[in-house]
């Protein structure tokens, strides 16, 4: 069915991963805002049962530091495993989540914009992200938590790639 | 209708306007001296729409006002709330202009805060011509402009209320047909083409499609009507409970209760809300699509959708800019043979979905031989799809029985806590036959195929569809997995597109299938991340 001849591998294709992963520093940040929400729980949980707001089983508690320690220690370890970004001449593409799994996958030729962004916090530890969007409102690629100087690169290649192509991209 | 446009005194000396009856000159103005394209005005009639429209906005507050006016001394006020509407109208005919030059049209809005809206003309996707009824007894129309930003700055929206009906037809030819119009096009009103606003599309254009009034018996199976009769029923409710309308007391109602037996209001209820139901579906039909044809301009590149029973609208679509269609096959119009279609096109962002149908509840065939003719391949609509294998298949089945168990699971923990007798729980229980068709169903419906030129995908049995997809107009692919979709293998392969809905997906396709399907219908984009 393809125009061209299928190659060897395609009689079962898979789909590799990108190639780079994020910054290293990226799971120390996810661990720190996952701590945070746990904290804001417990400080309703805490609060809940001192204030009667409602009755707080005595199995909640354990069930809340399982939930809590394996979101804090496990989730960073599995999202980091699992965000990784990869650009090529012809293609950007990116695989994001932890409990699902989403990958992206944009030609070069159809990229309008790519946009470069840098919270407080990241500039601190100095990260940023870089978004990369097609003229179809539900294709942004967004590789988040990448060293600096990496996404300045990308930036700077992803630009020079999508001023080569023409037309409007639709 | 015949009275000429006058170019406003801002503008300098008027364009030269072709004779009447003649084609406009063809030799381009090469270099012109003066401001080629002059800004021109809505229709002064325009003023009769407006205050009319703002009149009915204001209705609540003018009667406010007259009925506390009459009470009081001084009444000279009250003329003011009459005013506003007018003034408004006024003011918005004399600062609005706008105009079509060689590479764009301009409009400009605004008294203080001027502000421009500036479209590409090679970025016009569609031409929308709405008239109301007020329009229509005037002779206007309303146009309204889908450029290819595809509707995210909502506040540019770009439109023109009103011209007269000819002179935005002839425009639409403007925007439209640029290739046939000179390259000097300008605007020409008036004799040549005195259509009518009851005329259809003029003489070269051919009809695909019209109206056939029998299809008015699928309208009831379409879920319009109920909701229409539920907000009625749930307004009505309101109102009366509003308005005190006590029409059964309470003394009344234990009668009622006890006279009439609960078996005949459970029975008569629903079936007075499906009636209803029907009613309005029928009637809705009618009126969006009372008059409708589709056609075709003689070199097949502009379609055009006429329809409306109080306001008429004329969408006009590029072929060029349709990326594909959407195939609707709710499950009442499946059993019936019918569907639906829509066109999937770049520049009509989601919010304006209902100027992309192409034809309303029809026979299937109908709908087949209209997607044929505006594919020019009637392969797409034919196809006999891949299915999904039978990870697929039991997803289907866990997911239908977990829903459908619901129901007997609550009516047995309800009959062990509460005096509910057990066989209570009996009748709850054919939720799960019913569950278990609509599994079946959904995996029969569930596939995807390719063809030459196009990508197909097919779901959903309750709100089935067949999405048809340009292959050349996917820009990208998501792959998602749920945490359950991986464990059985399955991805949602979804393929980004900058028209229509921007997404069309295969659902659960077994993950080798997804890769090899987006990489036979876009060539070359994965091949740099296969292993």
């Amino acid at each position: 069915m393809t125009d061209q001849a299928p190659e060897p591998a395609a009689a079962n294709p898979a789909l590799r991963e990108p190639a780079h992963q994020v910054s290293s520093k990226a799971p120390v940040v996810w661990a720190a805002g996952a701590a945070v929400r746990s904290l804001v729980v417990l400080v309703v949980l805490v609060l809940a049962s001192v204030f009667d707001w409602f009755p707080v089983p005595l199995w909640a508690w354990p069930l809340y530091a399982v939930l809590a320690i394996a979101y804090v220690v496990w989730m960073p370890k599995v999202r980091y495993r699992i965000h990784r970004w990869e650009s090529t001449d012809t293609a950007v593409y990116t695989q994001t989540g932890w409990l699902s799994r989403e990958r992206r996958i944009a030609p070069m030729s159809r990229v309008q914009t790519v946009d470069f962004e840098q919270s407080v916090i990241a500039r601190f530890l100095g990260l940023a992200s870089v978004t990369v969007t097609t003229a179809s409102a539900a294709g942004p690629l967004k590789i988040t938590m990448i060293d600096k100087p990496v996404a300045d690169r990308l930036v700077d290649d992803l630009t020079r790639r999508t001023e080569a192509e023409a037309g409007d991209a639709t | 209708m015949s009275e000429p446009r006058q170019p406003t005194p801002q503008d300098g000396p008027p364009a030269q306007v072709p004779l009447e009856g003649l084609p406009p000159p063809t030799v381009p103005q090469s270099a012109p001296p003066v401001e080629p394209f002059p800004w021109r005005r809505l229709d002064p009639r325009m003023l009769l729409v407006h205050p009319v429209l703002e009149l009915v906005k204001f209705f609540p507050f003018l009667v406010g006002i007259f009925v506390l006016g009459r009470s009081g001394e001084d009444n000279w006020w009250q003329f003011i709330g009459v005013g506003i509407p007018i003034a408004l109208g006024v003011m918005r005919f004399l600062t609005t202009t706008y105009r079509v030059t060689q590479t764009q049209v301009e409009l400009q809005r605004g008294l203080i805060g001027k502000k421009v809206v500036t479209a590409r003309l090679d970025r016009v996707r569609a031409v929308e011509l709405t008239s109301s009824p007020i329009h229509r007894l005037l002779g206007l129309a309303k146009i309204e402009i889908g450029t290819a930003s595809g509707g995210k700055q909502d506040d540019d929206k770009f439109a023109l209320d009103s011209l007269p009906m000819a002179e935005a037809r002839e425009m639409r030819v403007a925007l439209l047909h640029r290739t046939e119009a000179p390259a000097s096009f300008q605007l020409v009103v008036g004799p040549p083409h005195s259509d009518d606003v009851s005329n259809g599309p003029s003489r070269a254009d051919v009809v695909l499609v019209r109206l056939d009034p029998r299809w008015v018996r699928f309208a009831p199976l379409t879920s319009s009507g109920n909701v229409i009769a539920a907000g009625l029923l749930a307004l009505f409710g309101q109102f009366a409970d509003r308005a005190n309308l006590d029409i059964v007391t309470e003394k009344q109602a234990e009668g009622l209760l006890t006279g009439i037996s609960v078996v005949l209001v459970v029975v008569l209820v629903p079936l007075s809300f499906i009636i209803l139901g029907a009613v309005f579906a029928i009637l809705g039909y009618l009126i969006s699509n009372w008059g409708f044809t589709l056609s075709r301009d003689a070199r097949g590149l502009v379609f055009q959708v006429r329809r409306g029973l109080l306001t008429t609208t004329e969408t006009s679509l590029e072929r060029e800019r349709v990326r594909g269609l959407e195939v609707g096959e709710q499950l009442g119009l499946r059993l019936a043979g019918a569907g639906r279609l829509s066109a999937v096109v770049t520049g009509i962002s989601k919010d304006e979905r209902s100027s992309t149908q192409l034809v309303p509840p029809a026979p299937i065939e109908v709908v087949a031989h209209v997607g044929a003719e505006l594919l020019e391949d009637a392969s797409p609509m034919r196809l006999t799809l891949q299915q999904h294998g039978p990870a697929a298949r039991r997803r289907r089945y866990t997911r239908a029985l977990l829903g459908a168990s619901v129901v007997p699971v609550l009516a047995l923990v309800l009959s062990l806590t509460t005096p509910l007798p057990w066989w209570a729980v009996l009748p709850a229980l054919s939720t799960l036959p019913i569950g278990l068709a609509l599994a079946a169903d959904r995996y029969r419906r569930l596939g995807h195929g390719l063809t030459e030129g196009y990508l197909v995908v097919r779901s959903g049995t309750l709100r089935g569809r067949r999405d048809v997809l340009q292959r050349s107009g996917v820009i990208g692919w998501n792959v998602q997995q749920s945490w359950f979709q991986r464990r059985a293998g399955l991805v949602t392969l979804v393929a980004t597109t900058a028209a229509g809905q921007q997404a069309y997906a295969a659902i659960d396709i077994p993950e080798g299938m997804a890769v090899a399907l987006a990489d036979a219908a876009v060539p070359g984009l994965l091949t740099p991340f296969l292993s």
